[in-house]
């Protein structure tokens, strides 16, 4: 096996392939960077170049590329608070409240090291598992990775800050929301209301993108000024180093999850760096400082997420299963080469497995440190009035939200979420819950319909489901006496805990919850057999917790909001508008006249720069916006007045 | 309508162009027109995502249809993924001009829906032409927990279990072959791929399984050296005048027609056989093709079935490509004409026969 290794590492004495690692790696961080484009729109750029290459120098360039998009899109989660991809919505929680407090530049540079740390333990666990990796993956049937889910889930309960029934209900959401679409068995189209585009379900990209992105984008562009104010970066970068060496353990164990997460096939990226941050939030002896700004709630996610991506290459390369989407397209390029992974692949091509295996953390390691040399100079951007930015992020959002499926589903999806991301914001609602319901949702479904089918009741009594699940007692036990004991509860840093619109909004939203939970389960009851568990399961405790928590906000006093929040909202509300507007003009004129009008107007209208500033701006805009279209071969449909 | 109008204008100028320079330089072959590709561009789609089988498939062969088609016309590719490649497929049937530069690539996938009766799926796919076709084949397979150990074994195994993704899509083959062969055999659905099943049935959480020949030559052969699995019978493929023949990639083993001859001691009949003659060369014997509108001109079948024809002697397409190609050979859309069209064919009775079972047996729902 060593022979391999070293055969494998000579290949990058080649200049050639080191070029290609380089270029992989430049690529990966650039398009990491862009909010909503991750690994396949990586993999869209470089596919035309890689029909041309040898197998190895091929592999070089992609992983290059996919090893460092996770470590890259932590910069706009962090800076903007918009999720550079899926996955690193969790880094969001903790990490754009340090940003806002001018410590962007030790978030970032805490983010960096442990996620090239997490990502190099999980190479290392890579290599070590080879041999064994096979019967490992083998011992886990479907029950026991539903009760996986099941924990995952159970992690929800610690990220609802101090408002456990806003946090259950939001839960319960995030599940409805998942449970959108076919049912695994295919048996039953759920909400789809005769769409074609919900019948696949909302894709993750959409959900986290309006839910984190927009909401915040909104949110900061209503409140005015700067993400931070401008403060001497003094040693930032170097104690987010000292962060990461404190805290060690958090690196370690969020990279063996996040390894894990990545093993087992179905879990993926996304659920592995929640639930690294769940394990944090869950171990730490306090937790008042969770989502206003603790630095190991940047550390945790961080340090999983690459790992994830090492795990991943276990099921993909032995037993030809992708784990998640970028190791589906490392999959379709083998495939290409003529290579078929699966159980022969250690024999026969051990050493393109040691390619991809350097490769993978040789790029981890350079793309990290390039991120870590830039983020000072990133951290300034965050001095930057947010609404000179606020275009280009805009732009990059949408053409993010419509690459992943190319379809307009995704930009209304999006904007929509948006909204009511902003309202759970603004009414103390905990938006975390929501998303790790909805990333669980679909493995969670599919693993309780196989083992129900497969073995009736009787996988309750397999011995991994009876280990799984007294450890899913111990968290709920350790979760409701947490509670009891009022041990001090992390809160979402924006929300402050309170609710900022005042009372009748708090108790209308509440209303209008429980009304669309009543609706879905009303409608559940039509679906047939098994695919009526889920809905329902979501369903019939968000009524209860949705009716209470009406009664307790109606009898609650609740003060006037201030007159400021008044005019925050209306200033909301009006930014919202703008970038509807946005997708109408999109719909009526096509991408490039929409993108520059919208740029334009809102520069010139309503951030009030100079016109010759604003035009240059405009410009710059729409040819990058073109050129990715072009890169990435982006078929955007001609306005409706223009075609 | 100016700019099509205005493109049209260059297209004929530049064509006039290429024109009055091959018959110049043609000198003695004078009279040849241009080939029709010449200096054009072909955009595929694909209705599915980046990566996909369709999508390697398709993205592979093009360099050496680039080479091959006379012209040599530029190949681009736009993936329409989701909704069951039906928004795809109507991409093609709406936007599509009969003019050979917009193309589409089909899978088992986007023919179910037509032949189940599925109202979203509007496409008509017998006003296409196919272009160019490409096999596959499936081989199902046992554990040797299961107590089969030969095909004979089949009548009296009891408790075979079987892992899939969905009773409406490739499945609906394997899962037909059971009630054909009145096997004790239940299908378990949800599978997120047929990797997946294939996990679950190392895990011994199924004991009966299939896979297409590619991922079974890859994946379940090491195992059936190791005794792990034990190969039964294939699906066949088709031959010219539309019977089920031995699969040319696995010639060893029966087929399930065969097999059924071999328990039942008659020919295969009745309304699970003929649902299977239905749907076995949608799934598996015509899988993929490449289309264009029906009515573009002659020029473009004849380009293609050109290329078909060089590629069919051309040693290193065929070595470079095996693997994707699945080992079958890539055919001339017009050999297998008359199969295609009746391929998705289907009467009445046998289609409310067939949604009615899945209904019952699988509970789904189809609208």
């Amino acid at each position: 096996m060593w022979d391999a290794a070293l055969i494998a590492f000579d290949r990058f004495a080649d200049p050639l392939h080191l070029a290609m690692l380089l270029a992989g790696v430049l690529a990966g961080t650039v398009i990491g960077i862009l909010p909503g484009l991750g690994g396949i729109a990586c993999v869209a750029i470089l596919l035309p170049f890689i029909y041309t290459l040898d197998v190895h120098t091929a592999m070089i360039l992609l992983v290059g590329s996919l090893a460092v998009v996770h470590t890259s899109d932590t910069i706009t989660s962090v800076l903007i608070g918009a999720p550079g991809s899926a996955a690193a919505a969790a880094t969001v929680l903790d990490g754009h409240p340090l940003a806002k407090q001018g410590q962007a530049a030790r978030a970032l540079s805490a983010a960096f090291l442990s996620s090239m740390i997490g990502g190099l333990i999980g190479t290392v666990f890579l290599t070590l598992s080879l041999p064994i990796a096979r019967p490992l993956v083998l011992f886990f049937g479907s029950p026991e990775l539903l009760m996986l889910c099941v924990l995952g889930l159970s992690f929800a309960g610690f990220l609802t800050g101090g408002a456990p029934l806003k946090g259950g209900l939001a839960a319960c959401l995030g599940l409805l929301l998942g449970s959108v679409g076919s049912a695994p068995a295919d048996a039953v189209n759920r909400y789809t209301f005769d769409q074609l585009y919900l019948l696949d379900g909302i894709p993750l990209v959409g959900v986290a993108l309006g839910i984190f992105g927009i909401a915040e984008i909104i949110d900061l562009l209503a409140k005015g000024g700067r993400i931070a104010e401008r403060i001497s970066l003094g040693h930032g970068w170097l104690m987010g180093i000292k962060d990461v060496v404190q805290h060690w353990g958090i690196v370690v164990r969020g990279s063996l999850i996040g390894v894990w997460a990545g093993i087992l096939p179905g879990i993926g990226a996304t659920a592995g760096s929640w639930m690294s941050y769940g394990h944090v939030v869950a171990m730490a002896r306090d937790r008042e400082k969770f989502g206003k700004g603790d630095i190991r709630g940047v550390i945790g996610p961080e340090s999983a997420n690459n790992s994830v991506e090492a795990g991943d290459f276990i099921p993909t390369l032995l037993f030809g299963v992708p784990g998640g989407a970028p190791a589906a397209i490392l999959l379709g390029a083998l495939f290409f080469y003529g290579i078929q992974p699966g159980p022969r692949m250690v024999q026969e091509n051990l050493d393109l497995i040691f390619t991809i295996i350097w490769s993978f953390a040789i790029a981890n390691t350079i793309g990290a440190g390039l991120c870590f040399f830039l983020s000072p100079a990133l951290a300034r951007l965050t001095w930057i009035p947010f609404a000179r930015l606020a275009p280009a992020i805009v732009v990059t959002i949408f053409f993010g939200a419509f690459q992943s499926t190319q379809s307009f589903g995704d930009i209304y999806a999006m904007l929509a979420l948006g909204l009511l991301g902003w309202l759970m914001k603004q009414l103390g609602w905990p938006r975390a819950p929501f998303l790790v319901g909805f990333v669980l949702t679909k493995p969670t479904e599919q693993y309780l319909w196989l083992s129900i089918s497969r073995y009736d009741f009787e996988w309750l009594l397999r011995p991994g489901v009876i280990v799984l699940g007294l450890l899913l007692l111990v968290s709920i036990v350790w979760i409701v006496r947490g509670r009891l004991a009022n041990k001090s509860i992390p809160a979402e840093e924006s929300s402050e805990g309170a609710v900022l619109l005042g009372k009748t909004p708090s108790v209308l939203f509440t209303f209008a919850v429980l009304v669309v939970v009543a609706a879905a389960l009303y409608e559940a009851q039509s679906f047939p057999h098994l695919g009526a568990i889920f809905p329902m399961a979501a369903t019939i405790p968000a009524v209860f917790m949705a009716a209470a928590q009406l009664i307790f906000e109606l009898r609650a006093d609740m003060p006037a909001p201030p007159p400021e929040t008044r005019k925050k909202t209306k200033l909301a509300l009006g930014y919202f508008i703008s970038l509807a507007f946005y997708l109408v003009m999109i719909l009526l004129f096509g991408f490039g006249i929409a993108t520059a009008v919208f740029t334009f107007a809102f520069l010139y209208g309503l951030v009030g720069i100079r016109w010759t500033h604003a035009s240059v701006y405009t410009a710059a805009m729409v040819s990058v916006a073109l050129l990715m279209s072009w890169l990435l071969n982006l078929y955007w449909p001609e306005g409706m007045l223009l075609g | 309508m100016k700019r099509i109008q205005f493109k049209a204008g260059r297209a004929i100028s530049r064509g006039l162009v290429v024109l009055g320079l091959s018959v110049a330089l043609a000198g003695p072959a004078l009279g040849a027109a241009a080939p029709y590709y010449e200096g054009k561009s072909i955009e595929v789609i694909i209705p599915f995502p980046v990566a996909g089988g369709s999508d390697i498939w398709i993205r592979t062969i093009a360099p050496y249809l680039e080479k091959n088609i006379p012209g040599n016309p530029k190949f681009s590719f736009r993936n329409i993924a989701g909704g069951r490649g039906i928004p795809g497929m109507m991409e093609f049937a709406l936007k599509a001009k009969p003019d050979g530069l917009m193309l589409l690539v089909s899978s088992a996938t986007n023919y179910f829906p037509v032949l189940l009766g599925d109202k979203a799926a509007k496409y008509d796919l017998r006003q296409w032409k196919p272009l160019l076709v490409n096999p596959v084949g499936g081989v199902m397979y046992v554990s040797p927990a299961s107590g089969v150990k030969r095909v004979e074994d089949l009548a009296k195994a009891k408790d075979l279990i079987y892992g899939g993704i969905s009773a409406i899509g490739l499945d609906l083959i394997p899962l037909i072959s059971f009630e054909l062969l009145e096997m004790d055999a239940k299908g378990v659905l949800g599978f997120k791929g047929r990797g997946e099943a294939r996990i679950a049935f190392e895990r011994g959480e199924t004991n009966i399984d299939y896979q297409t020949t590619p991922a079974y030559n890859a994946t379940v052969v090491p195992l059936i050296k190791e005794g792990k699995a034990i190969p039964l019978m294939s699906f066949g493929q088709l031959d010219d005048d539309g019977n089920i023949i031995r699969d040319p990639a696995v010639p060893d083993l029966p087929t399930v027609p065969e097999v059924y001859e071999k328990l039942k001691g008659k020919k295969p009949s009745g309304k699970f056989w003929e649902t299977y003659k239905i749907f076995m060369p949608s799934a598996f014997a015509v899988q993929k093709i490449l289309w264009v509108k029906g009515d573009a001109p002659t020029e473009v079948a004849r380009s293609f079935y050109t290329a078909a024809d060089r590629l069919d002697k051309d040693k290193e397409f065929q070595t470079k490509t095996d693997k994707i190609l699945g080992g079958y050979p890539l055919l001339r859309g017009d050999r297998l004409e008359k199969t295609i069209r009746q391929a998705f064919q289907i009467d009445a009775e046998t289609q409310r026969f067939v949604r009615e079972w899945v209904g019952k047996k699988y509970r789904v729902k189809l609208d």
